[in-house]
């Protein structure tokens, strides 16, 4: 359903994103991780069809990205959701619902399923600018399931949610990619990715480091401890220096423990 | 707690992608629209009664104002038949062609940062609109907030004008007709630049923004230039018959402004075939206008918010470091955390040329004007009248610094708004932090407005002692509107904000404009009274309330004295509830 075929993407001289090759069949939960200014996000940006790639090709269920029908399979939570002030989080979803051209009896249905299932019913009638950080990322969560997406792209999904609503957010990620949905999902907390993912990808400086399922990370880079020593071991070899930490040789220790 | 499923594929993609028409996507961005108004003016009503009113009652005031000065200005001109009948194409076409200029501005700037640069602008893009639909929503947007200036402006000046020549009814539903149409065609070019910087220019925007201003006042200079060096005695008729002939470029026949003061003048005397062939023109051309910026948009836009998007993060800014150690040398006797306050606050004002290309445009045209007071003829007239000049002079400097102080000084604190407690957090008082805006706001201030005062002094033949009391009010002015703005941007922030503009025209930024405004009056009318009554009594000892020396020095010095303390009170009064109110506040 995501189709990334080397892609490049340069800023001026600065290379973001390097020849990456990327594909996520539909029913598949992929978890892409990486350091700060890897590329993830941009990568996310120019599968959402809101970067033009300087080279290669971005295709959603065979469409190219920036496409109006790529845009009609995708379901899309940005790490910075978006939501109108002045509109309440009701308004907000048949906002998007009417965007979609979608059935109105149908989606009145689906949006009533939404609020219960987000358990926003409390406060779905205030004004957005009156909800707190995790209320916003309910209601965006809401509005990018509303017309039951094929691709569902997330960056960064559990920033400002309570554990409950964190729950239920993980939840719906593992049943929309059993129910045949291609789910993508950027973030830096390796645990989720551990707990959820079927399959992950490393990508540092702009390129993919390694894809595949946990076990086949892990016989590849011939390492077996936690995803996290997994991840930096890809990413830098070492743990990462701490200024002022006492013992300095704790870098060296572990590097020890690891071969 | 149930879960919401997808359709479990019994669609084929094919299906599911299918075109949505665009009607779809236009009702829906129309009811945005319209729901977005309903709850603003629902909170409005519900929120604030006595914000709604003041700003009604201020446009209305405004209004009046503007309508009863056009009509003065016409039924004086009325009074000579030649000059009317003459002057009035000119004057409209110079008028209208500068607003074409100021909303191509104005509307290219809001379009671009609301296709490029909102985060609105990039949800919108993640749904399945296509680009010419976005942008139509938004540039409704933009071409309202860019042209609602005008309205207020343009209809006092057409309904005066109608007055005056006693112009048919329709004349006053068709100038409507006119403003829009003239609008549409300022705006839409204005987008047409917006999308091709964007596309052009991605990591130079405000490169090219800097270079159009500095075309636009090398225009006006130039303009200048030209009444200038007109030979003549100034606002004789033979004068304004050669001035005329310099100003000929307005009246162009390819001009948009041109349409419109032809067709204006046409529809006032009740010409109506002209009028209605004028207003067929502009609306004909208005409507092409916009279909080339809605087919560039559709063309352009994606590719254009791409190239921005993706060359923001590779910019680098200049520290300017030796800079900052000069001026740690030169204020030392500043605490360093207030030091550091001040250079973060330079630092960004200097970045943002929207803040600093508003202040050399006005305060540039303020100083061309005063280097013009000798042409001008006002050198050679009574001393009460150069006097007169020389305080409507410092007025006019202190109106505009009061702008600048409401537009860019006030938001300054709320802007720290979510990061405020980064400051607070400091190993510093919290009223440094004011302090520190102060200074900066001052600073900023009194240099230009100095400079300016004692231009238009010198210019104006004035001595030394008016010039010293001026340059000394000038000083009280700074300090006060800077006081103000400081303590009521500290009283009355707005920390959810993060567009100064939005905090500016908010309940704080007019009650700021308005407290400036009473401040000002209060000042200038306190020197200037007993100031005006000595330069009369020179002329006209007979005549009432008019000064002698002596009784001048006594009353200058009770004016001084409480202009002092309408100085210091409107300076320490604001600082101190702004201090008060940072202290209070919660991070």
């Amino acid at each position: 359903m995501i189709d990334v075929h080397g892609v490049t993407k340069r800023f001026g001289s600065k290379c973001a994103v390097d020849r990456l090759d990327l594909e996520v069949k539909a029913g598949e939960l992929f978890a892409f991780l990486g350091p700060n200014g890897a590329g993830k996000t941009t990568t996310i940006k120019m599968i959402c069809g809101l970067l033009a790639p300087t080279a290669g090709t971005v295709r959603i269920g065979g469409f190219e990205a920036s496409s109006l029908a790529a845009r009609q399979l995708l379901g899309y939570v940005p790490d910075q959701p978006y939501l109108y002030d002045k509109l309440t989080g009701r308004e907000f979803l048949r906002f998007v619902v009417e965007m979609y051209g979608l059935d109105p009896d149908r989606s009145a249905r689906r949006v009533l399923e939404l609020i219960d299932t987000f358990e926003m019913g409390d406060y779905v009638d205030d004004l957005c600018e009156s909800y707190s950080q995790g209320m916003k990322q309910r209601v965006v969560f809401a509005s990018a399931l509303v017309h039951e997406p094929r691709v569902l792209v997330v960056d960064e999904p559990l920033v400002g949610l309570d554990p409950r609503s964190a729950r239920i957010v993980k939840d719906l990620f593992v049943q929309q990619a059993r129910s045949g949905c291609a789910v993508l999902m950027s973030t830096h907390l390796l645990a989720i990715a551990e707990e959820l993912a079927d399959r992950i990808g490393i990508v540092d400086h702009g390129r993919m480091l390694a894809t595949g399922t946990l076990d086949e990370l892990r016989s590849r880079v011939q390492h077996h401890g936690p995803l996290e020593d997994l991840f930096l071991k890809l990413t830098g070899n070492l743990r990462p220096d701490v200024v002022g930490l006492p013992d300095s040789s704790m870098k060296t220790q572990h590097a020890g423990s690891r071969s | 707690m149930s879960l919401a499923l997808p359709n479990s594929g019994s669609e084929s993609l094919a299906a599911v992608a299918e075109p949505i028409p665009p009607a779809h996507t236009s009702r829906a961005l129309r009811h945005l629209r319209w729901c977005l108004t309903r709850n603003t003016i629902r909170s409005l009503l519900s929120g604030s009664r006595l914000r709604l009113s003041m700003i009604l009652v201020c446009c209305a005031i405004f209004w009046a104002g503007l309508f009863g000065l056009f009509w003065g200005g016409f039924e004086f001109m009325g009074m000579n038949d030649a000059l009317f009948n003459g002057i009035f194409e000119y004057l409209f076409s110079m008028f209208f062609l500068s607003i074409l200029v100021m909303l191509l501005f104005s509307t290219g700037i809001i379009t671009y940062t609301a296709l490029f640069h909102s985060r609105e602008g990039t949800f919108l893009l993640t749904m399945p609109a296509t680009t010419d639909r976005i942008f139509a929503y938004k540039f409704a947007e933009a071409v309202g907030l860019s042209s609602w200036g005008f309205f207020l402006l343009g209809s006092p000046l057409m309904v005066a004008y109608g007055l005056t020549m006693h112009a048919p009814p329709g004349f006053y539903l068709m100038f409507l007709a006119y403003l829009v149409s003239f609008v549409l065609i300022a705006g839409s070019i204005g987008a047409m630049v917006a999308i091709v910087v964007a596309n052009v220019f991605p990591k130079r925007q405000r490169m090219v923004l800097g270079a159009a201003a500095l075309a636009t006042i090398v225009g006006i200079i130039v303009l200048g230039i030209q009444v200038w060096t007109t030979p003549g005695e100034a606002l004789r008729g033979d004068w304004l018959s050669k001035v005329q002939d310099r100003l000929a470029f307005c009246q162009h026949p390819l001009w948009p402004s041109r349409w419109m003061s032809a067709g204006l003048i046409a529809s006032a005397r009740g010409e109506w075939p002209r009028g209605w062939y004028y207003l067929m023109v502009l609306s004909a051309h208005a409507g092409l206008c916009y279909l080339a910026a809605a087919a560039m948009a559709r063309d352009l836009y994606f590719r254009g918010y791409s190239r921005v998007q993706g060359n923001r993060s590779a910019r680098r800014r200049l520290g300017f470091y030796a800079v900052d150690a000069v001026f740690h040398r030169a204020f030392f006797f500043l605490p360093r955390p207030v030091r550091l306050l001040i250079l973060k606050d330079l630092r960004t004002f200097r970045r943002d040329p929207a803040q600093w290309s508003q202040f050399l445009i006005f305060f540039g045209l303020l100083g061309f004007y005063f280097m013009n007071i000798p042409r001008l003829g006002y050198a050679v007239q009574l001393p009460s009248w150069r006097n007169l000049v020389s305080f409507l002079n410092l007025s006019v400097t202190a109106l505009i610094l009061s702008t600048f102080t409401s537009r860019f000084i006030f938001p300054l604190l709320s802007l720290e708004g979510r990061n405020f407690w980064v400051l607070g957090l400091f190993p510093l008082r919290r009223e440094q932090i004011l302090w520190g805006k102060f200074v900066f706001s001052v600073g900023i201030a009194l240099l230009p407005t100095e400079l300016l005062v004692s231009l238009s002094d010198i210019m104006l033949g004035m001595g030394p002692l008016m010039i010293g009391l001026h340059m000394a009010m000038v000083a009280v002015l700074c300090m006060g509107l800077s006081g103000i703005s400081v303590g009521l941007g500290a009283r009355l922030p707005n920390l959810r904000e993060s567009d100064p503009s939005k905090i500016a025209v908010g309940f704080g930024g007019t009650l700021n404009l308005l407290v400036s405004l009473v401040f000002i009056f209060a000042i200038v009318t306190a020197l200037a009274v007993p100031c005006h009554l000595y330069f009369l009594g020179l002329e006209h000892p007979e005549a009432q309330f008019a000064l002698s020396h002596s009784g001048f020095r006594l009353w200058l010095s009770l004016a001084i004295t409480v202009s002092l303390l309408i100085g210091a009170v409107g300076t320490i009064l604001p600082l101190r509830i702004g201090i008060k109110a940072v202290q209070r506040m919660e991070l």
